[in-house]
């Protein structure tokens, strides 16, 4: 087996003989192993051909009825149904070409109904071209061929703003380096021209004045450096995280799909935070330690050579040390850093459910668990801290080993006559000078890395794709006939969530969208919403198709209504303000009545300017929705969307909630789901959806009579109903 | 039902039909691991054409053995989640780390990114690998692995 050749999943090269429809690359033999296989369209017939460039499998075109996608674990297969009814899988591939045999099948659908083909297969870069790495994302960038130049190039770009405090900081530290070599050449000075010789007091006094202006040049420049390191640590750090934020909003919500929320707020906190640090701490410490050390090597060889060099014997040693346990004792404390994360998650989690803890008697099981993460942190800690400990004591002997080595080799000279003491003065006085920011000086590659890989990390955000804003497009006065033409869309491109979904909703209509949990309703909304667009077919709203319309001015006369409204942490007001900041209260308290929030509004002791708490945590359910509902209300939306806006309710407040909402729909086109389906009775029309198609449309009336799907769903849920009611 | 009473066998070539005792037949059965990490080789769900379960068959092992073999092979092909038999490379390199192994369906080399949540250690022994795309890669037991690969192991997670 080590011989077997390394399969790669990119598409191959197009031989020039064969006009092919779709020629693809799959990574599974038919045998389940890796191997390289095609999948061939061309000439009217579909043809898997085997790396040996053998056919294995063909049908003709003629022959094929559908075709799809079944997803297996890890990846998927494509199979055909003949035209007599007989289902064959064809070809099976990983998760990394899926999306492109997902396309696949629907251009033999296509070809098979004699349509012309419409496919969007991309022909993306899997592995970098320049070093031949998998990329960790396709047609994406390379981590390890990323121009290291260019991305301190674009780093540089935000410090651009500040390139005379820049200038100004690297004088300083320039300045800065020369004044902290002069003391010690002072001292030397005294020994050997004023102590030796006895009695020259004003010389004495005159080095000491010099001593005293240099210390008091330095404490100010000192102050002036720190104030400039603060002046731009404090700006670029925030517009780093400003030019981050910004990005981010404008993403696809398909980023947030596959992030977690806390993953997406690292990039703006430690990403930034590496970056400035490293610009604002890392540059002019180097500059300076850098700076000291050329200079103090250079007047150490100046002074004597043979015992600087005597001297500067250990350091290869420690600069060795630091090489090479750095990596290690970077990685344990890593692993630290991932036992905390760990440990908060534990703590955060038990204490958030202590409710259902102490209800289930559960303070012993989560003791265990607490005291599990307790040990596993205590562990990795004390291993880390050991070995550190270990590393840095064998570092500071060899440190400490400089100044024997001068005492022993200077004091001969000395001794021989070979070294003045001020001459050997001097260099014991800048010996510490060297070996301080010599352990140092072997993490500089460390920071540099980490510091790069964070720019890597906030300019892939800047760079991922942005949702579709157009702010070119139309500025459309909507007036609500919303159509889908032919819909289809998955979240993952190889498994579509809707398909064929084809309707039209007139404007004022409420449409009730009906179907069981995962049928595709909350994703059809998403639709509606531009959350995300079709992968094929169109949605138009008044027939134009709303990829045209500019994004921010479609979803201004777009309104949602949840079943978990999202409330910010503010006062009543302003929430039901947040879409029009400008209304008056008087406005605020129209929209609150009609949504049925004034009288408990009124009940608050601070009535409108109430504080909601975080996410609204301190109003009930209930009262989030309808000040949510009145949130709408005063958006004024020409189109409303409400997703199971009255599940999470009592009856009472539900009746509430209802007369609100039906205030709310008047004269706007709506979409509605509801959990409890007699609540759809007066909706013009009902939808309903069965595993991402349209099973039936038609009036509460009509279904009921046609006792299709609906009338099976509402059978069902009044039997779960009265089985409920027996129960209570 | 009895799992000693269900006839798993491929008719025609590519499908897995079921019959159970003399009266009951299904067509396309899918067999898919009710708790695949948890209870690895136990608990096997037999699903209809729609995706509806048939039964659940708490001890495949007591399968008759004809339906055992044409169940395992329709598994195999279910499963593309791929065992690592040795670790040739690893290397993490600027946030990604790229892998070259041997597994029991061949040489593969993948990336995976940030481990923390796509390396799973299913017992201290027991690693499940998801690398981007989303394609799996799991270890068994890597104390069963040679000392290079446990080396590579170790030095990455
Ligand atoms: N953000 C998402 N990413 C991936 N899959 C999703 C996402 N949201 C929903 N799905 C899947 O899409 C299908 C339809 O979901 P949804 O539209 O929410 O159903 P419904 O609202 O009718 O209950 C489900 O199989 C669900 O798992
Ligand atoms: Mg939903």
């Amino acid at each position: 087996m080590p011989d077997a050749p390394v399969v790669r999943a990119e598409s191959g090269l197009i031989p020039d003989d064969t006009k092919f429809d779709i020629r693809l690359e799959s990574d599974f033999g038919d045998d389940g192993q890796f191997a390289l296989r095609h999948l061939e369209i061309a000439n009217g017939t579909v043809r898997v051909t085997e790396a040996n460039g053998a056919t294995s499998f063909t049908i003709p075109i003629a022959e094929i009825k559908s075709a799809r996608n079944e997803p297996l674990v890890g990846g998927g297969r494509l199979e055909i149904t003949t035209t007599g009814g007989e289902v064959l899988p064809i070809i099976s591939y990983s998760q990394t070409v899926a999306a492109k045999f997902s396309e696949a099948a629907r251009g033999i659908e296509q070809l098979a109904k004699g349509q012309p083909l419409e496919i969007n297969i991309k022909d993306e870069k899997v592995r970098c071209p320049k070093c031949d790495r998998l990329l960790p994302e396709k047609d994406g960038i390379c981590p390890a061929c990323v121009n290291r130049g260019k991305t301190m190039l674009r780093i540089g770009s935000f410090v651009q703003p500040y390139r005379w405090q820049m200038a100004a900081l690297a004088t300083l530290s320039l300045v800065t380096t020369v004044l902290n070599l002069l003391p010690p050449y002072i001292q030397g000075q005294l020994i050997d021209k004023v102590l030796k010789q006895g009695k020259d007091f004003n010389q004495l006094y005159m080095l000491m004045a010099g001593w005293l202006a240099i210390l008091a040049i330095n404490s100010v420049l000192q102050v002036v450096n720190g104030r400039t390191i603060a002046f731009l640590a404090g700006r670029i750090a925030a517009d780093l995280r400003s030019a981050v934020y910004r990005a981010i909003e404008f993403l696809q919500l398909q980023f947030f799909d596959k992030k977690q929320v806390g993953a997406i707020a690292s990039r703006v906190t430690s990403d930034t935070d590496r970056v400035w640090g490293f610009l604002v701490d890392g540059v002019p410490y180097l500059l300076l330690n850098g700076l000291t050390l050329v200079g103090i090597i250079g007047f150490l060889f100046y002074t004597n050579a043979f015992l600087a060099a005597c001297i500067l014997a250990p350091v290869p040693i420690i600069l060795g040390i630091g090489a090479f346990f750095w990596k290690p004792m970077s990685q344990m404390f890593h692993r630290v850093g991932q036992k905390w994360a760990r440990f908060h998650t534990q703590l955060n989690e038990s204490l958030m459910g202590i409710r259902v803890v102490k209800v289930f008697a559960n303070e012993d099981k989560e003791y265990a668990k607490f005291q599990d993460r307790n040990h596993e942190l205590r562990d990795a800690g004390v291993s880390a801290d050991t070995r550190w400990y270990t590393i840095f004591g064998a570092m500071s002997f060899f440190t400490s080993l400089g100044g024997l080595i001068c005492w022993t080799v200077g004091g001969t000279m000395v001794m021989h006559g070979q070294l003045s003491l001020g001459e050997f003065w001097r260099v014991t006085a800048y010996l510490g000078l060297v070996y301080g920011p010599l352990q140092w000086f072997s993490q500089v590659n460390q920071w540099f890395s980490r510091a790069m890989a964070g720019a890597e990390r906030i300019f892939e955000v800047i760079d991922t794709d942005k949702e579709n804003y157009r702010p070119e497009g139309i500025k459309h006065e909507i007036k609500g006939e919303v159509t889908f033409s032919d819909v289809r869309f998955g979240y993952d491109k190889s498994n579509p969530v809707l398909k064929n979904i084809t309707f039209t909703a007139k404007p004022g209509e409420m449409i009730g969208l009906v179907g069981k949990s995962g049928a595709g309703k909350s994703t059809t909304i998403n639709l509606i919403c531009r959350f995300y667009e079709p992968d094929a077919g169109t949605i138009l709203i008044d027939g134009i198709d709303y990829r045209d319309i500019a994004l921010q001015d479609m979803r201004r006369q777009v309104g949602v209504v949840l079943q978990e409204p999202f409330l910010f942490n503010g006062t009543i007001a302003e929430n039901i303000a947040y879409g029009n900041p400008e209304a008056t209260l008087d406005k605020v308290i129209e929209a609150a009545k009609a949504a049925n929030a004034h009288n408990f509004i009124l009940s608050k002791p601070d009535g409108y300017d109430t504080m909601v708490g975080e996410r609204g945590g301190k109003m009930s359910g209930g009262e989030r929705q309808r000040i949510s509902i009145a949130r709408a209300i005063l958006h004024d939306p020409k189109v409303l969307i409400l997703d199971e806006a009255t599940s999470s309710v009592d009856v009472e407040t539900e009746k509430q909630i209802q007369e609100a909402i039906q205030r709310l729909i008047k004269g706007r086109t709506t979409f509605a789901i509801a959990h409890r389906l007699s609540t759809l009775r007066n909706a013009s029309r009902l939808v309903v959806l069965e595993k991402g198609e349209i099973a039936e449309i038609g009036t509460h009336a009509e279904l009921m009579e046609k006792q299709g799907k609906f009338y099976d769903l509402v059978q069902t849920q009044s039997a779960v109903q009265e089985i409920i009611g027996i129960g209570s | 039902m009895n799992a000693a009473d269900l006839q798993l066998f491929y008719h025609p070539k590519d499908r897995l039909r079921m019959t159970v005792g003399e009266d009951r037949s299904y067509p396309t059965v899918k067999p898919v691991w009710a708790a695949p990490l948890s209870h690895p080789e136990k608990y096997l769900s037999l699903l209809d054409g729609k995706g509806d379960e048939i039964t659940t068959i708490p001890d495949p092992a007591s399968l008759p053995a004809a339906s055992k073999v044409a169940v395992d092979a329709e598994l195999y092909r279910r499963y593309l989640t791929a065992d690592i038999a040795q670790v040739i490379h690893a290397k993490t390199e600027f946030g990604a780390t790229y892998w070259t192994v041997d597994t029991n369906r061949g040489r593969r080399d993948f990336v995976t990114q940030n481990l923390q949540e796509n390396a799973q250690w299913l017992s201290p022994v027991h690693i499940m690998l998801i690398d981007v795309d989303g394609n799996r890669f799991e270890i068994t037991d890597k104390t069963a692995l040679d000392t290079k690969s446990q080396e590579f192991i170790a030095a990455i997670l």
